[in-house]
């Protein structure tokens, strides 16, 4: 398998120039019970996501990509 | 090619030029290639593009190699595989006699009961097996692993391949061309082989056409990437597109005897009899029922065989040879011989003949050799050419379906019998197509079967097997090839610690050293006297702008917020799950900044941290890694004071560099960052200092340290000067669900903060009772503690913990350690053992508990 990933000062890169970050599900402040459904209950769609790549083996940014969980479609 | 000789089973093959190792062994007389994986039966060549598994000797120690497609070379060494005393002589037939009573399916049926039966016959199965053992003592080759990007990957580069490739290219895209051979490199001198040259010349002239000889494609996974292998390295290729020109290949014909040494496919005859000049046989029959199948008519005619019979179609009657007897519309019925090609039986108009030869050429259709395009739905992919062709159907009369696992048509039948009905379950159910040829010869007999016993009850009648990679066979160290792919990390100071005899050692992507002479007076110097340790593998992030003391505020779980410029603390960085990922130490600059120092192992994963949450939380921060630019030389020791004092105008007083704190020095005219640290349990600065000066650096301290018996030290004795303090070494006395309070870490969390990573779980634990703990362990009965690492710790029959770290303690004079142990009913338990030894369960540090030496 091979993704290529748009990052915003890169460009398109092979996938294993990135480490994954999971779902993005933005933090919305302190309040507990909101923060453990956030931490602790993630959507795990079928379909496209929102999630969190980091460009480690490049200029190490963190950004959010769009990829559909069924087809690997990026974008 | 290189002249001369090679050695076959103790004597001597002449090589001519051209000769594979195939042509130069049937040249010399051999007939016998190998014996088949199960029965044992004699196999010759066969299809001659290195597509079915006959002609697999072991060259040079390496099994399993294709003959037909090596090129022979001057001195290698050839034996063949299987077959005992010898592949001429193997008394292993007597498997093949046994073939009608051991049915498919014969190893599962026959040995599931009593359990141990399979035990036993499997000893005597693995012997009569397999294609010779595998080499051990040939080294590791070291092969690389690269990645290629381009528009349109063309696999096969026969006339269909060269001609997608510039069409491609022609369009404005970048190209890349592979073949599993040299260009043209399998093709006899002819029309074709003028056409290919013509094509591959503009190839070559085409600058976006990248052309990788000599490379099989393995497969084809989603992007669409397709792996390319040679003996020297994996290719992963990315591509928009995929256009699969991997020609065809001539149908295996089943009937009674088609596995005989002495049957043949078209183009391995007329490549034998064209190429090498050995006519494959005294007296041969010809089955041609294709255009090709005339040109390889032809082709042995020129080269001087005696073809006395072909079968053709009326159509082709004029084409045939005067000297040839031609048999229009003809049927084979079988091939009769004991190990060799005797005869052939034919039924010629209702009327049934025997004919004597020694050379059946079959020629009667191609198979598409597709695999690759039905080995991924839903990708951009195009066959072209021969790849691209709808099969001829094989005759289905009998004989040998699969050549790789000896599978007959009965075989199949069988087990059709049995209800195994579709290509896909007969394949699992009788292991035909599973053999080294991955189906290239039977997978579409198969599948003909499948069908062709169809009816209503089969839901997918036209149904293929699924194709699975590897398509060709792959060394597997060409598959390992990212593991040699190791980036050694060194510091500033490593020649130095080459030149004074250090002992180095890998530890989390460094080399560093382990000791320099004897780690126990290493241990000593530091206790004692002062010792120098090179930490420039420390992870050290400068944290700026106007939100650093945020992003530090939400990413460690301690309070930042009240640190004094100056000052430094021990930070835990959590997980979402609150569990601890990293640990580190944060010192205070002045404007508002930080300096963060991390554990070596963990610096990329705290880089990556930081910078997560600065973007997550849309901070106003930079993040600056510093760690290769900065060396840093920690001083420890009763006299660091004095060893630094000795180099320094700055004052080092406790007053004007406290612990925890630090403050900028410049020591032997280096300009340096000391900070006070606690880990070695000494006094203790660490000088982190521009990377270039540290040899100067460390020498310097050497020299001014000579006096006050000044020693290096490495890992070793910092692994017991450590544990002697209690300090907790995240991943190895850890973990992955490792809370804080697990760890005994509680005092570096602040639970009156309103947020930070991992707090939302850490509130939910702690409403769980703790069942599970770090502890100090001092051993009873154990004179060396390196043996206990790793130890279950037990409570009766109980396990019920795991030592994590063990050593002898040089200040207790005794085996102490950390390690993990469970709540029981009451409680924790105050005493174990580990082994033989008794393990009871103290408070740490085991060594100057109150840090009144750290303080100094």
């Amino acid at each position: 398998m091979t993704l290529e990933i748009a990052c915003p000062n890169c460009g398109t890169r092979p996938h294993r120039e990135f480490a994954f970050g999971g779902e993005d599900r933005p933090h919305a402040g302190a309040d507990p019970a909101t923060e453990f459904e956030r931490v602790f209950y993630p959507a795990n769609v079928e379909g496209v996501q929102r999630e969190r790549w980091y460009h480690a083996l490049g200029c190490r940014s963190w950004f959010v990509v769009t990829r559909d969980t069924r087809t690997n479609r990026i974008g | 090619m290189t002249p001369g000789p090679f050695r076959f089973e103790g004597r001597e093959v002449q090589v001519l030029d051209g000769d594979t190792v195939a042509s130069a062994l049937f040249r010399a007389g051999v007939r016998t290639f190998s014996r088949s994986l199960k029965a044992h039966r004699r196999r010759g060549l066969y299809c001659g593009t290195g597509e079915c598994p006959n002609c697999s000797v072991t060259v040079d120690g390496i099994p399993g190699v294709r003959s037909c497609i090596t090129p022979a070379a001057a001195g290698m060494r050839v034996e063949r595989g299987r077959g005992w005393p010898s592949a001429d002589h193997d008394l292993l037939h007597v498997a093949d006699l046994a073939h009608p009573l051991m049915p498919v399916g014969f190893y599962l049926k026959t040995f599931i009961r009593p359990r141990f039966a399979w035990r036993m016959a499997e000893r005597v199965i693995r012997r009569g097996t397999g294609s010779g053992p595998l080499p051990l003592d040939t080294g590791t080759p070291r092969t690389v692993a690269r990645y290629a990007r381009c528009e349109t990957i063309v696999v096969g580069a026969g006339i269909a391949g060269l001609t997608a490739a510039l069409e491609a290219a022609e369009t404005g895209e970048r190209v890349l061309l592979c073949d599993e051979f040299a260009i043209g490199s399998r093709l006899a001198p002819g029309p074709t082989l003028d056409a290919v040259r013509a094509l591959e010349q503009r190839v070559r002239a085409t600058p976006a056409i990248e052309i990788l000889e000599r490379h099989a494609a393995l497969g084809l996974f989603d992007g669409p990437t397709v792996p390319l292998a040679d003996s020297a390295e994996l290719v992963q290729v990315r591509a928009d597109r995929v256009v699969v020109a991997t020609g065809a290949t001539e149908s295996h014909q089943l009937f009674p005897g088609n596995d005989l040494p002495g049957v043949w496919l078209g183009r391995a005859a007329s490549a034998m009899a064209a190429l090498h000049g050995v006519p494959v046989g005294r007296r041969v029959v010809v089955v041609a029922s294709t255009t090709e199948g005339l040109e390889h008519l032809r082709a042995l005619v020129a080269a001087g065989a005696r073809v006395v019979a072909a079968l053709v179609p009326a159509a082709f009657v004029d084409e045939v040879p005067h000297e040839t007897e031609a048999i229009v519309d003809g049927e084979l019925v079988e091939a009769r011989g004991h190990g060799r090609l005797r005869s052939v039986i034919v039924h010629e108009v209702g009327e049934r003949r025997r004919i004597a030869c020694d050379a059946l050429v079959l020629s009667t259709g191609l198979g598409p050799r597709d695999e690759l395009a039905r080995m991924a739905v839903n990708e951009p992919i195009r066959l072209v050419g021969d790849a691209a062709l709808v099969a001829d159907e094989p005759g289905l009369g009998g004989g040998y379906l699969c050549l790789c696992e000896d599978v007959t048509l009965h075989d199949a039948e069988q087990a059709r019998a049995e209800g195994f009905r579709s290509a896909e379950i007969l394949k699992r159910y009788t292991t035909a197509t599973m053999g080294p040829c991955k189906g290239a010869m039977c997978s579409l007999a198969l599948a003909c079967f499948a069908r062709g016993r169809a009816d209503a009850a089969d839901a997918r009648p036209d149904a293929r097997p699924t194709v699975r990679p590897p398509l060709r066979p792959v060394a597997l160290h060409a598959l390992a090839a990212s593991v040699h792919e190791v980036i050694e990390k060194r510091t500033g100071l490593h020649d130095t610690h080459v030149a004074a005899g250090a002992t180095l050692g890998w530890s989390s992507g460094w080399k560093r050293p382990i000791f320099y002479a004897d780690p126990t007076e290493e241990y000593h110097a530091v206790r004692e006297r002062v010792g120098l340790m090179d930490v420039g593998t420390l992870g050290r992030f400068l944290i700026a702008g106007r939100d650093a003391t945020t992003l530090a505020g939400a990413v460690f779980a301690g309070r930042v917020d009240d640190l004094a410029p100056g000052r430094s603390r021990y930070v835990l960085a959590l997980d979402e799950g609150g569990y601890v990922v990293d640990d580190g130490l944060l010192c205070a600059l002045e404007g508002g900044s930080y300096l963060l120092t991390s554990t070596s192992g963990g610096a990329e994963r705290m880089d990556a941290r930081l910078r997560e949450w600065a973007e997550r939380l849309g901070l106003h921060v930079h993040v600056l890694d510093r760690t290769s630019e900065l060396g840093a030389i920690l001083v420890a020791g009763p006299r660091a004071r004095d060893l630094v004092g000795a180099l320094t105008e700055d004052p080092i007083d406790a007053a004007s560099l406290p612990y925890p704190g630090h403050r900028e020095l410049t020591v032997a005219g280096v300009a340096c960052r000391a900070i006070r640290s606690g880990f070695v349990g000494e006094l203790a600065f660490e000088l982190h200092h521009p990377r270039s000066n540290g040899p100067r650096l460390w020498s310097s301290l050497q020299q001014a340290g000579r006096d006050m018996g000044v020693s290096p030290f490495g890992l070793e004795a910092l692994e017991l000067l450590r544990l002697e303090k209690g300090h907790v070494y995240l991943g190895q006395d850890t973990l992955p669900d490792d809370t804080p309070a697990k760890l005994g870490l509680a005092r570096a969390v602040d639970m009156t903060k309103p947020w930070f990573v991992g707090k939302a779980a850490l509130e939910r634990l702690a409403e769980l009772p703790l069942t599970r703990r770090l502890a100090g362990l001092l051993f009873e009965g154990a004179a060396d503690g390196a043996g206990l690492r790793g130890a279950p710790l037990t409570a009766g029959a109980a396990v019920v913990g795991r030592v994590t770290s063990a050593e002898r303690s040089p200040a207790l004079d005794r085996a102490i350690g950390l390690g993990w142990i469970r709540r029981g009913r009451d409680g924790f338990p105050n005493e174990l053992r580990a082994g033989d030894a008794v393990a009871r369960i103290v408070p740490t540090p085991f060594y100057d508990p109150e840090d009144t030496r750290v303080r100094g």
